[in-house]
């Protein structure tokens, strides 16, 4: 699953999700896009569970860019802790996705089959999405 | 090349309040420099600017803007900005052309045909290079290349240099080395049998943590860990300082 190398803290703050994506939100590399409608703190199971959905349906043709990182760390407190005692350890990792955000790419493969692969990968996603395609091939 | 008509006005208005206001009422807020003369920011009725991205010649199609006094005048689409929600159009940065002067525009690179290295080899067709740069009169700017990439096996490429340009009509700017296209075998996933799938999923479960970059000199750092290793211990005597304070009072 998809998570830093190296890191320089431990634990980052939560931030805030507000505005959209104004950066990474077109197409860049491949034929074919899912792009976020909403925002998420998409973690590196979700993203790997929608890696595998769309690789299996094109039987592993085409090639695929997976345009977000989860660089941030989510922490937890153990189960019936009590409060205080400083912040929980990290749990795993997260991508914070903003509204436009293009979340997959997908080039080599048809119209109708990247269709359906990202549809699968959308389920396995917990925001809305929309499937994108370059100017002239829908 | 194809000529779109662009009717607009000059926008006296400024600031995100009046824009709203503009792209309310069905204009799309632009900007029109080059040239000889200034800049001028206009207000373009969107719907003929929507033209535009519908047309075969794409961006690059010349617009002929009719700004109320101002008379009409030959314009391209420099750059936009498209909302990254709802795809639609928020500003247009129109460049004045002049048709005797040469200018240097993008062209987009379109392919055909299903490459026999998909189709005999089990391959896949990868596009690297979309756009190319090419010198040309406005008039001669062409709305694509097309290319037939039937003939083309797998490790074989495409490169600027295979394109069909007129030498007379254009020139090419970018690299002629750049690699268009190419046909290449994907790196194979390794089957992951489901035994060591769900020992892969126990291992996952308490994912290693990365490693944490360290501040200062080698020397420091030995230091540091030492520190780090016993943090419990120097929290407690800070704690009993505190108790022992508050008995005093």
């Amino acid at each position: 699953m998809l998570m830093p190398k190296k890191v320089k803290y431990r634990k980052q703050m939560r931030g805030r999700r507000t505005g959209k994506a104004w950066r990474g939100s077109s197409l860049a590399f491949g034929e074919y896009g899912l792009k976020a409608l909403e925002c998420v703190w998409l973690t590196n199971r979700q993203i790997e569970a929608a890696r595998v959905a769309i690789s299996r349906f094109t039987k592993r043709g085409g090639k695929l860019w997976i345009r977000v990182f989860p660089d941030k760390p989510f922490t937890k407190k153990p189960a019936e802790t009590r409060m205080g005692k400083g912040k929980g350890s990290p749990e795993y990792w997260v991508a914070v996705v903003l509204p436009g955000r293009m979340l997959f790419e997908l080039e080599g493969v048809d119209l109708a089959t990247a269709k359906e692969a990202m549809r699968i990968a959308s389920h396995k996603l917990p925001i809305k999405t929309k499937f994108i395609a370059r100017a002239g091939v829908l | 090349m194809q000529q779109i008509q662009v009717e607009g006005k000059v926008r006296e208005e400024r600031g995100k309040n009046a824009m709203r206001r503009i792209r309310k009422s069905g204009h799309v807020p632009g900007i029109l420099y080059g040239g000889k003369d200034g800049a001028v920011a206009l207000e373009l009725n969107a719907r003929h600017l929507g033209l535009l991205f519908r047309t075969e010649a794409g961006h690059n199609a010349i617009l002929n803007i009719q700004v109320a006094g101002r008379g009409d005048e030959k314009a391209l689409l420099k750059d936009w900005l498209v909302d990254p929600v709802r795809g639609n159009l928020l500003h247009v940065d129109l460049l004045r052309v002049a048709m005797d002067v040469r200018m240097r525009v993008k062209v987009p690179v379109h392919t055909f045909g299903e490459p026999a290295g998909v189709k005999q080899q089990g391959g896949v067709f990868e596009m690297v290079t979309r756009e190319i740069e090419v010198e040309c009169l406005p008039a001669d700017i062409p709305e694509e290349f097309r290319v037939d990439v039937s003939g083309l096996m797998l490790g074989k490429s495409l490169r600027l240099a295979d394109l069909p340009l007129d030498p007379e009509k254009m020139r090419l700017i970018s690299d002629p080395k750049i690699l268009i296209a190419h046909v290449v075998m994907l790196k194979k996933e390794e089957e992951v049998a489901p035994d060591a799938a769900a020992a892969a999923a126990a291992t996952t479960a308490t994912p290693a943590e990365p490693e944490v970059i360290k501040k200062g000199k080698k020397d420091e750092e030995g230091e540091e860990a030492e520190e780090g290793a016993k943090p419990e211990k120097s929290a407690k005597p800070e704690k009993s300082e505190k108790s022992e304070k508050k008995e005093k009072k």
